[in-house]
């Protein structure tokens, strides 16, 4: 017989079970972490998107525009420029739509032009200098960014005024002056020295360089407009390539082109230049050999440019041009791009018995871009399309770097934007600072998938929609054709953000833990943590958080 | 609500039927929760607590349950949270308590019930028969029979004591008429001398939030077993306990009791051995054939259960016969105390023979004559095993 | 909708809920229980000024193996039959000994409430006793394996029932009304916040108060181990488990009723009705339907000047 003093009463309880470490039953743990989102992963410029739509939601724009220019200057400008992949990715496109990341990011960008906030500059210098070639969203990042490490930046600029394609490229009706001028300004004023008017203009300056600055970021861009054989250049000059002609118009200068004109192609680049001819009085018809659904342009570009009178003959292709005449004849017919071209090439199928022809004015052709004939792209690109860079964007070149339009065929404003702090921080690390590679990218397992979000928790909300001027009002000038959100607009956006991956302290893992194994800790970054000797491993916290911030990790006996 | 000085506040005798002879008992021990369902032929006694609560004699919190079974289930709780509690019932209420029964003794719960003996359906009937009370000898509760109005007063009074001495649940128990009904003086102590014998309830376990101990959690097997070792020991010091309380009754409030009582038993050749109203029938046969000059005494039971045993050896050393009427009958094995006397003399040095009459069960009466006819037959015949039904 | 007003800044919570500290880990509930989860809830809602009594169930195995329990306040194990009995012997007690501030909360399942149970709930409940009593509703016999009880719904597949229940869940919630308690009310662990609301409502009224919470069985239903809180949901979205209060027998208030979602998404995740046909469902559409139709009728009427 057992001592008395150590029997356990066989009536009458004498504790608690929290004694009793129920933990050893489960083969999986939740753990709280961050969990990428799908709009952060699609991001260009690898924005922590959740975090400053919740700081939008709470009121604290300033906080949330701080977060949006650690990776991206020029919110204003990709507020309403960016192609927002974004939000081709967002998870609450199985409610109602998803998440208007874009017009959230062109609220804050003009907001904060409104307060006059300014870019934060270095926390030290550190004495070295950089050169960045090529004043247009590559490179304007890379100087702030560089500028932000601690360097002394100089942007070289071949044009007039910095900005390249934002300038010279993309319509005011799209991107207001001031705006560019105001977002530029703001990263001017962090001390990067300007050089405009000053192209590099071969080898020998590009070695000038090399000997003067500790690094060169070469982002010069392609600015060259691709030309379809047959639609050369002509001589009384009605034949034009989209990019002279919209540098052309930002400069002020109006080409004369007749009353019609045809403008071929079918990417942004080929709405913008339409969309501008609408606004110079022209009739306008846009040949696409693509489908309308699978044109390159943004869904809402092709839209508002149909709405704003241009005519569309997608899927179809000019097969020659009558120069010979007072106007143009282009015979055209009925195409299919060939699934069997090369990435990057298209090759259309014409379509027999098709046939039809437009007469014009004038024709604009605008189906890409390629690399200048001159200048340091043609030195580092070494015959081929674009110049090729490792992941560190560095050339053969030892200490020539590059990134944005010259070194890819991706060709965003966003991807630039990334491109530009990307390299920005290889080439610190090339100049011996410590600590600043970039985080790996998320595996495609990590990101929240919409089976990852549990929609319960978000009542439905129509997405909020930028106004747009009626088309007439619009078409008169190049005054902005799009409206910002208001605040409690903007608000109500960014409340329709499910955060996905990104824990909001909701509580939900919390209150749904039958063993209480959940607990709460404000101290901590993950705000919670999972009592070991108790979870059973349920699961019930994972499928209950409404975001995807907490997950199951099995674990191995 | 002023209260009237009663019969009841002074000791004086009142004329009173047996089942409210233990009302008065119960409001003397203050008892604070009565759970109670009614039952033939126990209804005056919850009726006669009902008036006395109404009449503000008695403050007590009575709960009319819907059924015996939760008459007991609520009297368990009430008892565990700490209060003393008192509930009484017959026959087919006793049969389904019985669940709960075993639920209180393992609880520990010191509930006091009063049993009338009454017969158990199919088919039915209203007579005095204790089978009922008998059927429950396993369920770990006290057992205390009485024969008259007085004892059960007083064995009400006792039964308290005892079960919260060794926190044992305790039943008093007696027939349907022959003492439920019928009415003799009795002598109602007074109350402070009561409160004097009868300590407060005031148990250290109990349901309690500021105690925080649960109970109720399965247990395991060397648990289960030391707990019913445990109730086993407690059992086995109810006799001692028992005793105890009976004298010191008779101390306190004037009349002694014993766990069993001997009659005229000097020099006996027989025995008659017995518990209940028939004992008053059995004390005027006795004095008839000790007049007629046999040698005939009678061994009644008070303590049924725990049976006691060394008390009854010690009683009946020497005596070469015993005879035993049953006013039970259990299917298979014949009358209870029969079985359970035999079983208790077991092993004895020269042990008495015992015969076992099935007298009286379902009620049937038991005159003086039809005992010392059973005597004179048990002085002559060899007893057999099994119990003899009496026609 | 579960989600709250949004307060002026974050965190937003879906649920504003106040617990204190009574129940406890290391219980031996299944992974991902339900019925536990309710525990929580309902004994962190009555607080340690409570004593609990609970008859054979799952709840009794989540109390705890002698000598530890899981609750901090004192609970007393009874007989399946006995709960509102047991429960009622405490209350009587407490209030002798000068202590009706401390509640008494019977606490079982729907064998304990519906079936055997059934008789002492009446007989309490017409003696309006002062008690809350919650049932834990998981529709079947769940600690014994998993055999039908009057709790469980038409169809349904129990052990006792292999072909599906023959009869419908009675109706508990309409028959205490019928009583004339106090305070009838059904709630379920999906919407934490009503449940919650309405045990601390419970609490601080007097007499009997009888609450019937849905809690899913993963084993007993045929469900993965995340799944309780979605599929209580979805029995109140699809109508199937509405959630509304009666008190005094007359005044009906609808919380929460079913947001157009059909029946056929609640059971087609539960094993338990895996083979039902398209035919089965519509008529358990129709069953659901007609229910809820029933249950709005009594809401708003007018009696004797009273608006029910």
């Amino acid at each position: 017989m057992a001592n008395s003093q150590t029997e356990i009463p066989t009536t009458w309880t004498t504790g608690w079970t929290d004694v009793l470490e129920t933990g050893t039953w489960r083969s999986a743990i939740p753990v709280h972490a961050w969990q990428p989102s799908p709009c952060h992963v699609r991001c260009p410029v690898g924005g922590a998107i959740p975090e400053w739509i919740r700081d939008i939601e709470e009121g604290d724009y300033h906080a949330a525009w701080l977060k949006v220019v650690e990776n991206n200057p020029l919110p204003a400008v990709t507020g309403r420029v960016c192609h927002h992949p974004c939000e081709s990715d967002c998870n609450r496109e199985q409610l109602e739509g998803p998440v208007g990341v874009n017009s959230l990011e062109h609220f804050l960008g003009d907001y904060a032009l409104g307060q006059g906030w300014e870019l934060t500059g270095p926390a030290e210098e550190r004495g070295q200098s950089v050169a960045v070639v090529g004043g247009g969203p590559a490179g304007l990042s890379c100087a702030y960014h560089l500028r932000r490490l601690g360097y002394e930046v100089t942007l070289f600029e071949a044009r007039p005024e910095l900005g390249g394609l934002l300038r010279y490229g993309i319509p005011a009706y799209r991107l207001p002056r001031e705006v560019l001028a105001q977002e530029i300004g703001r990263i001017i004023d962090l001390g990067v020295k300007v050089r405009t008017g000053h192209p590099v203009a071969d080898e020998a300056e590009l070695a000038r360089l090399e000997q003067e600055f500790g690094a060169v970021f070469v982002a010069v861009g392609a600015q060259r407009a691709k030309r379809l054989p047959h639609l050369q250049e002509e001589k009384e000059g009605r034949i034009l390539d989209g990019l002279g002609f919209l540098a052309r118009v930002a400069a002020g200068e109006v080409p004369e082109l007749g009353r019609k004109i045809a403008v071929i192609g079918g990417g942004s680049a080929a709405m913008d230049v339409a969309r501008t001819a609408r606004r110079l009085g022209k009739v306008v018809s846009v040949i696409a050999v693509e489908k309308r659904e699978d044109m390159p342009a943004l869904p809402e570009e092709v839209g508002q440019a149909l709405e704003e009178g241009v005519s569309l003959f997608d899927g179809s292709m000019v097969e020659s041009v009558d120069t010979g005449g007072s106007t143009l004849r282009l015979s055209c017919l009925k195409a299919t791009p060939d699934p069997e071209a090369p990435e990057g090439e298209i090759r259309p199928l014409s379509v027999e018995g098709t046939e039809f022809t437009l007469e014009v004015g004038g024709i604009i052709v605008s189906v890409g871009q390629e690399l200048d004939s001159q200048g340091p792209a043609v030195v580092l690109a070494a015959d081929r399309s674009i110049v090729q860079v490792g992941d560190d964007f560095s050339t053969w070149r030892r200490g020539v770097f590059a990134g944005g339009d010259v070194a890819t065929s991706v060709r965003f404003v966003s991807e630039a934007l990334g491109a530009g702090r990307r390299a920005a921080r290889a080439i610190a690390a090339f100049l011996g600072q410590e600590g600043v590679e970039m985080p790996a990218a998320a595996s495609s397992d990590e990101v929240v998938t919409s089976d990852d979000v549990n929609v319960f928790y978000f009542p439905p909300a129509a997405r909020a929609t930028r106004e747009q001027a009626p088309v007439r009002e619009r078409m008169e000038d190049f005054r902005e054709a799009v409206q910002v959100l208001s605040a409690e607009e903007a608000t109500g956006e960014a409340a329709r953000c499910l955060s996905c991956g990104t824990c909001v302290e909701c509580d939900n893992c919390f209150i749904f833990c039958p063993d209480m194994a959940v607990k709460k800790d404000p101290t901590r970054n993950e705000h919670y943590y999972v009592l070991e000797q108790y979870c059973k491993g349920c699961g019930l916290c994972v499928a209950e958080c409404p975001r995807g911030a907490v997950v199951l990790r099995q674990e191995a006996r | 609500m002023s209260i009237k000085p009663t019969a009841a506040m002074t000791e004086k005798h009142i004329l009173l039927q047996g089942n409210h002879a233990i009302s008065y008992g119960v409001m003397r021990a203050r008892p604070q929760v009565v759970p109670v369902y009614p039952i033939t032929p126990q209804t005056p006694i919850l009726e006669k607590i009902g008036e006395l609560q109404l009449s503000g004699e008695f403050d007590v919190d009575i709960m009319t349950a819907e059924s015996e079974h939760s008459a007991m289930s609520a009297s368990i709780t009430a008892s565990l949270t700490g209060v003393r509690v008192f509930t009484a019932t017959a026959s087919q209420g006793l049969m389904l308590m019985h669940e709960m029964l075993h639920y209180a003794s393992g609880a520990r719960a010191p509930i006091v019930m009063a049993n009338v003996n009454r017969t158990i359906g199919s088919p039915w009937g209203f007579w005095p028969d204790q089978t009922d009370s008998l059927a429950q000898r396993d369920t770990g509760w006290i057992q205390l029979y009485t024969e008259s109005g007085q004892e059960s007063l007083d064995t009400v009074i006792q039964a308290f004591r005892i079960a919260e001495e060794v926190m044992v649940p305790t039943m008093v128990v007696h027939e349907a008429f022959y003492v439920s009904h019928a009415l003799e003086p009795v002598e109602v102590p007074k109350q402070d001398a009561v409160d004097e014998y009868l300590p407060r309830f005031n148990p250290e376990h109990r349901l309690d939030p500021d105690r925080g101990e649960s109970w109720g959690n399965v247990v395991n097997q060397e648990m289960f077993s030391r707990h019913r070792m445990n109730l086993g020991e407690a059992m086995d010091r109810a006799p001692e306990v028992a005793r105890r309380a009976g004298k010191e009754y008779g101390r306190v409030l004037g009349r002694s009791y014993d766990i069993l009582e001997n009659y005229r038993t000097e020099d006996a050749d027989i025995l008659i051995v017995g518990f209940g109203s028939m004992c008053g029938t059995a004390k005027v046969a006795v004095d008839e054939m000790r007049e007629a000059g046999q040698a005939v005494g009678l061994l009644k039971l008070r303590l049924f259960r725990p049976f006691p045993v060394e008390a009854v050896r010690e009683a009946v050393r020497g005596v070469p016969r015993l005879v035993v009427m049953e006013r039970n009958f259990s299917p298979g094995v014949g009358g209870v105390l029969h079985q359970e006397l035999k079983a208790a003399l077991f092993g004895m040095d020269n042990p008495p023979k015992v015969h076992g009459y099935l007298a009286g069960v379902g009620g049937m009466n038991v005159s003086p004559r039809m005992i010392r006819e059973l005597v004179d037959k048990a002085m002559v015949d060899e007893p057999v095993s099994e119990s003899v039904w009496q026609r | 909708m579960a989600m709250l007003e949004k307060s002026a800044g974050y965190p937003a919570k879906n649920y504003d809920i106040r617990e204190s500290d009574v129940f406890s880990s290391g219980h031996s509930a299944c992974p991902g229980c339900g019925e536990a989860l309710a525990v929580r809830y309902v004994t962190n809602t009555m607080g340690p000024r409570t004593i609990g009594v609970v008859p054979p169930s799952c709840i009794a195995i989540i109390c705890g193996p002698q000598p530890y329990s899981s609750m901090k306040n004192p609970v007393y194990q009874t007989t399946l039959e006995a709960s509102a009995a047991s429960a009622a012997g405490v209350r009587r007690a407490l209030d002798r000994l000068g202590k009706g501030d401390t509640n008494v909360l019977a606490l079982a399942g729907d064998g304990g409430t519906y079936d055997i149970g059934f008789q002492a709930l009446s007989g309490a409940a017409e003696r309006n006793e002062d008690m809350v009593y919650v049932c834990l509703d998981n529709e079947g016999y769940m600690n014994t394996g998993g055999q039908k009880s009057s709790s469980t719904p038409h169809m349904a597949y129990t052990t006792s029932t292999p072909g599906g229940k023959p009869g419908g869940k009675k109706n508990i919630a309409e028959i205490m009304a019928a009583h004339r308690i106090p305070y009838v009310a059904t709630a379920t662990v999906g919407y934490p916040d009503d449940l919650v609301r309405k045990v601390a409502k419970a609490r601080d009224m007097k007499g009997m108060r009888f609450i019937l919470v849905l809690t899913p069985c993963l084993d007993g239903w045929g469900l993965p181990d995340n799944a309780a809180v979605k599929v209580s949901r979805l029995a109140v979205d699809t109508g199937v488990f509405p959630l509304y209060e009666v008190e005094d027998g007359e005044l009906y208030t609808i919380n929460h009723g079913p947001r157009g979602v059909p029946v056929q998404r609640y059971f087609e995740i539960q094993k338990r009705y895996a083979h039902l046909s398209g035919e089965d469902m519509g008529e358990l559409q129709a069953e659901v339907d007609h229910g809820w139709e029933l249950l709005q009728a009594r809401v708003g009427c007018m009696v004797s000047g009273r608006k029910t």
